[in-house]
């Protein structure tokens, strides 16, 4: 018997896991075509012999069952085409071997006339019939074979305790079942493909087939060897379809051709690898999640606790003082020792609120809380917040009453202004005019603080925003972290702030953030 | 206030609530103490206070618990002293039913305020057909605002926020709280709405020439309308 089409196949199952139970996916008939039809030719020469020799016994009619037992069991092992010849050479073998006269296919009687006829037909008949049931029968086969095998993916590859060893289940199921060697390109983290393949694999790529590689990653689409896209390729790339997403792409470099249905398996391979990654994929971002939501809480607990223990005294304090005051009425002296000790608390308050809103900066913990916002009413509520801070400067809004409404987080954004102010007044000489400026350019809202103050030294420019960082020639009561606040609050907003000075004198600082608007038309429909 | 009200102070800081005695005594109050937020539910079931000071950060259940289950059976006028200072922690207490918010640390005449204002509140009848505030004044039944005694023309839904406000003066109405009750509790997320009128009722009743601050923006939480007494 000569193995003419799938040579490979027998040769390569041993040598991987041979515990395995066997998976095979062929759909054609281990004898091929002309195998068929030798072995019809030498059964009908056997069952002749045989009729030959019973028919002195038995009578010519009765070999007719031997035939038709022929044709029955060859229907059962072999296709179509060499039963009905079987079919046919039997009717005519028995005509012209045994029924009178013997050696012509003349047929005197008529009852041996319609027994041939009949004999004729039912061979056909039973021919068809068992060739129909084997097909089905092997077509059946071949759908518990997929599902075997697919079984056996998602057994070894969905169940396996980690990916790396399910990938490496997989990859070689692929070479036991196809007779390939197969590469694994997985998705990276930034939602491209890999350029090395996972270790798992068992083919090393050139650069051409890697190029091709991503190419059916990005287009979801097959490629390479049997595809009509670069079909001289060395290997066939599937992309692995998740169900949202494709989570790499398999190489599989064949070294035979595929049929239909094995393509068609390797396929539902891919999709089915594809899903366990991305399983995979959404269980570590849930882990990863659940972590960053444990660490956040337990930053946010800590933060809280902190606040407490250094905010519950410093309001015993105040209440003292608040208390003391009232006793002293008259006391000249302890009224002004109060008055003190009444200003060293509220910078001291100051101080924890700024060191707070840094620790929570640093600790990302900031999200800002978008909401409409008017730009008037959060330079006025700014105005409100820095207080007795703003001495005798001169504050102007310079804000358009007709720009449209922004989404930012107010209460963010007014600490930022609030800082801003209080840096220029700290900054310039008191009565001086300090300039609050909202405009809106292109989706970018840009807040503004100009003050006629002694603006910023050249060498201070690009430090003033760290933390901590206090220039030279900075007032003294600063704990130079009022401006590493704005800049925090701003980027988390994801704008920027930047300081220069102003012509004659003074310095600008200048927030810019991207905003939503909301249309002066839809304000106007609420009026 | 004739009669010496009763003010019950829960917090687990002995030293607060010290001080918080001598600030209130001081001003006439009659003051309880408790410890815990089971001890303050039960001293407030109990003793009936006439206004209630209660931490959020209390030992055995939050502070914010204790005024959850308060509401379900009590209106006692109830301020928060917290050192908690964000947004989200005063708007989830005021939504719970907290009459006002304070950070820590305080200062006594601004408590003291505060306290005035809640109690005053929880004593009116709610029916006044009058309200006053600076040069601000409504007359509900005629449905007329003036301002320095000048007509202001507002459009339905400028009256209604008006009202509300006024209803709760020197109390800070939550954003959701103000949607709720101007335009119904599907649109407790239609925060354009009330910035937009707000705008419009400020430019209406905060004329240039007076230069009065009536309506006070609460940031990220709301809006309060100053208090007749307060200012």
């Amino acid at each position: 018997m000569t193995e003419d089409r799938r040579p490979d196949q027998e040769s390569v199952q041993p040598n991987n896991q041979p515990s395995r139970d066997k998976i095979d996916t062929r759909n054609v008939p281990s004898a091929t075509r002309i195998n068929e039809f030798l072995i019809a030719g030498v059964s009908i020469l056997v069952v002749t012999g045989i009729a030959w020799l019973l028919q002195r016994f038995a009578g010519y009619q009765t070999v007719a069952l031997l035939y038709l037992l022929l044709v029955v069991a060859t229907g059962l092992e072999l296709s179509r085409a060499p039963v009905l010849v079987v079919a046919g050479l039997s009717a005519l073998l028995w005509n012209f071997l045994f029924v009178p006269p013997r050696l012509t296919f003349f047929i005197g009687q008529f009852h041996d006339a319609m027994l041939f006829v009949t004999f004729f037909a039912v061979a056909l008949a039973m021919g068809h019939l068992t060739s129909r049931l084997r097909d089905k029968e092997i077509a059946e086969r071949q759908r518990e074979r997929r599902t075997a095998a697919l079984y056996e993916l998602a057994r070894q590859a969905a169940f396996a305790t980690d990916l790396d060893t399910g990938l490496r289940a997989a990859v070689n199921l692929i070479e036991s079942i196809f007779a390939a060697k197969a590469a694994l390109l997985l998705r990276q983290s930034d939602h491209t493909l890999a350029r090395v393949p996972h270790s798992a694999s068992s083919l090393a790529l050139s650069e051409k087939e890697k190029n091709l590689a991503t190419w059916a990653f990005r287009r979801r689409m097959l490629a390479g060897k049997f595809t009509d896209t670069l079909p001289d390729s060395e290997a066939l790339h599937l992309p692995l379809q998740g169900r949202t997403a494709v989570m790499g792409v398999i190489s599989v470099r064949p070294n035979r051709s595929f049929d239909l249905t094995e393509r068609d398996l390797l396929e539902a391979f891919a999709v089915l690898i594809g899903l366990v990654l991305e399983k995979n994929h959404i269980i570590e971002a849930f882990k990863r999640a659940e972590i960053l939501e444990a660490s956040e809480h337990l930053r946010r607990a800590l933060l809280e606790s902190v606040s407490h223990e250094l905010k519950t005294p410093l309001a015993a304090v105040q209440a003292g003082i608040d208390a003391l005051s009232r006793h002293m009425d008259s006391d000249q002296k302890g009224q002004t020792t109060l008055t003190e000790v009444q200003l060293a608390v509220r910078r001291l308050h100051r101080v924890i609120n700024n060191l707070l809103n840094m620790t929570r900066i640093e600790s990302g913990v900031i999200q800002p809380k978008l909401d409409w916002c008017d730009l008037g009413e959060l330079a006025q509520a700014a105005i409100e917040l820095s207080g007795e801070g703003l001495g005798e400067h001169q504050i102007i809004v310079e804000v358009d009453r007709n720009l449209p409404m922004v989404k930012v987080d107010q209460p963010l954004l007014e600490q930022c202004l609030c800082n801003l102010l209080l840096n220029s007044v700290a900054n310039s000489p008191p009565g001086t005019k300090i300039i609050i400026r909202g405009q809106l350019r292109d989706e970018q809202l840009i807040l503004s603080v100009l003050d006629e103050g002694k603006g910023i030294r050249k060498e201070d420019l690009t430090r003033i925003f760290d933390a901590f960082y206090r220039g030279a020639d900075a007032s003294p009561g600063g704990t130079g972290l009022g401006l590493a606040i704005v800049d925090g609050f701003v980027r988390a907003h994801g704008g920027n702030v930047r300081g220069a000075n102003r012509q004659p004198r003074g310095a600008e600082f200048v927030i810019t953030i991207p905003v939503e608007t909301l249309a002066p038309e839809i304000m106007e429909t609420f009026a | 206030m004739s009669e010496q009200a009763t003010a019950l102070v829960i917090d687990d800081e002995k030293q607060i609530r010290k001080l918080l005695r001598i600030v209130l005594e001081e001003n006439h109050y009659r003051v309880l103490e408790s410890q815990s937020g089971k001890q303050g539910l039960a001293d407030i079931a109990l003793r009936r206070p006439d206004v209630v000071l209660l931490d959020l950060g209390l030992p055995d259940i939050d502070g914010l618990q204790v005024l959850k289950k308060l509401r379900e059976w009590s209106h006692v006028p109830v301020l928060i002293l917290s050192v908690r200072d964000g947004p989200e922690d005063k708007i989830a207490a005021l939504d719970a039913g907290a009459d006002d918010y304070v950070t820590k640390p305080f200062e006594s005449g601004e408590l003291l305020a505060r306290l005035r204002a809640i109690q005053r509140r929880a004593v009116l009848p709610g029916d006044e057909p009058f309200f006053r505030a600076g040069s601000l004044a409504i007359d509900y039944n005629a449905r007329a605002v003036t301002v320095k005694g000048r007509e202001i023309k507002l459009t339905p839904t400028e009256y209604a926020l008006l009202r509300v406000l006024a209803q709760h003066a020197g109390k800070v109405m939550t954003h959701k709280q103000l949607l709720r009750e101007v335009w119904g509790p599907n649109a407790e997320e239609q925060s354009q709405y009330l910035r937009v009128y707000m705008t419009h009722l400020r430019k209406k009743i905060e004329s240039a020439e007076t230069g009065e601050k009536l309506l006070r923006t609460e940031s990220g939480i709301g809006y309060r309308l100053v208090s007749p007494q307060q200012d």
